[in-house]
């Protein structure tokens, strides 16, 4: 007896240690897809709540000086300004979708609009999941991009769900050029600020390179680590610069506004103007 | 099915916290929390079906490989359930302690996975930060969430037992 349940827990152990070291693309997609798949309409569910939820308590806080008055113009107050608040948020929908909308029928691209249904579930990669997938036409290693720039690229694609990973992630890498001098370089996520701003970093640029504060950084359209963006995106300005250790290269960091405050609809770039794609 | 329930619960609300840019972007481990609370006080079957259930979803929504809440999901149960009779799991100390182990702990074995497996790229210092980051959110996370655990239980209607019979 003691012999068997022996038995049972090293198959049990082995079974996992090769789950987790030996990963099989296809059957760990499968398995994900499943769970994804399962959980999808209701983070849906739950982000629209806890969306409601924050607008109603900032429109609650911001009448905090009336609480002293009395109850019922307290109330009433509470009231109109909950209202007053809802409408200005459809109003903020209105014009987010507008432009959302303008930015599709201008963009040279060929884009699949995707809602974003949740964040990542620990904290350890900065990606975001779409409420599209497979079934909507999107595959791994497109560019993920808003009106503000570029968000990332595509990482899996199950049947339901997309995940996608931001360009502040350190696996991130995005091969971009800065606009007004036209100098090459490699933009590598570093994570978020102790603000939670997210940042990116643009390495190896000419060390003879005259780099501005405030210069915009823009995708060059070479392929780059795990995937090709559309040439020419706006990714975001220069913050600082510095030079490389090394003294042969200058390096500058940025910040990727599109991944900032983040975001409810983005779009997936499913043929990228320069590949031929037409509209 | 309460359990169950309140683990998916679990992984609905640790999804929609925000991470905490102070400990290295993380967020609240509150499924590794829900383990914990249910290996200390149920028997060794709930405590298996709380694993599984709670590491699936864990490693299902997280991008790369199954893997890491696979590995230290169960190392937690198992130690936990086996020590549950000789520590006072209702105490705010020992609950802070063990929170704070079940948070170092997963982290580590993340960061080993991950390293390993090479689907995050290395760096020391955002490895200090995430492992002592994660010890201080385990900390917190533990009594909160077996409060919650414990009030919404409470708040179930009692199965009616059958008397003597």
């Amino acid at each position: 007896m003691l012999r068997n349940k022996k038995i049972v827990y090293a198959a049990a152990v082995s079974f996992v240690l090769i789950a987790v070291f030996v990963p099989l693309p296809s059957l760990t997609l499968k398995g994900k897809g499943a769970v994804r798949g399962a959980m999808a309409p209701a983070e849906r569910g739950a982000s629209s709540i806890w969306k409601r939820l924050t607008e109603t308590t900032a429109a609650i806080r911001g009448i905090g000086g009336a609480v002293e008055e009395n109850r019922e113009l307290r109330f009433e107050l509470t009231r109109v300004q909950a209202e007053l608040d809802g409408l200005r948020g459809v109003e903020a929908d209105n014009l987010r979708l507008r432009r959302a909308l303008e930015f599709q029928e201008t963009s040279p691209h060929e884009m699949i609009p995707c809602d974003i249904v949740s964040r990542n579930i620990s904290g350890w990669w900065s990606t975001v999941r779409l409420g599209k997938g497979l079934r909507d036409g999107i595959r791994k290693n497109r560019a993920v991009i808003s009106p503000d720039g570029l968000v990332g690229r595509t990482m899996e694609a199950t049947p339901f769900t997309t995940e996608v990973l931001l360009v502040s992630d350190p696996a991130c890498r995005v091969s971009a050029k800065l606009a007004r001098a036209n100098v090459f370089g490699m933009i590598r996520g570093t994570g978020s600020s102790l603000r939670g701003e997210p940042q990116a970093r643009m390495e190896f640029i000419n060390k003879d390179a005259e780099i501005r504060v405030g210069d915009e950084v823009v995708t060059s359209g070479l392929s780059s680590g795990g995937g090709r963006f559309p040439k020419g995106v706006h990714i975001g300005y220069v913050e600082k610069v510095y030079k490389d250790d090394s003294g042969l290269f200058q390096y500058a960091e940025i910040v990727p506004r599109a991944t900032v405050g983040l975001l409810d609809y983005v779009f997936v770039v499913s043929q990228a103007a320069d590949d031929g794609g037409t509209r | 099915m309460l359990m169950l329930a309140v683990i998916a619960l679990g992984a609905l609300a640790q999804m929609l916290l925000p991470p905490f840019p102070l400990f290295g972007s993380l967020k609240p481990p509150v499924l590794a929390a829900a383990v914990l609370h249910y290996a200390l006080r149920r028997d060794n079957r709930d405590m298996w079906i709380a694993v599984f259930t709670a590491a699936v979803l864990q490693d299902g929504l997280e991008p790369g490989s199954f893997g890491p809440a696979l590995l230290a999901f169960p190392a937690i149960g198992i130690l936990a359930n086996r020590i549950r009779n000789e520590i006072f799991s209702n105490g705010i100390v020992t609950q802070l302690f063990l929170g704070a182990a079940a948070g170092l702990f997963c982290a580590l074995v993340t960061l080993l996975v991950y390293t390993v497996s090479g689907q995050r790229p290395f760096g020391f210092g955002l490895a200090l930060e995430r492992l002592l980051g994660s010890a201080v959110l385990g900390l917190f996370t533990l009594p909160a969430v077996t409060r919650l655990i414990i009030r919404i239980e409470a708040l179930m209607p009692k199965r009616r037992d059958y008397g003597w019979q």
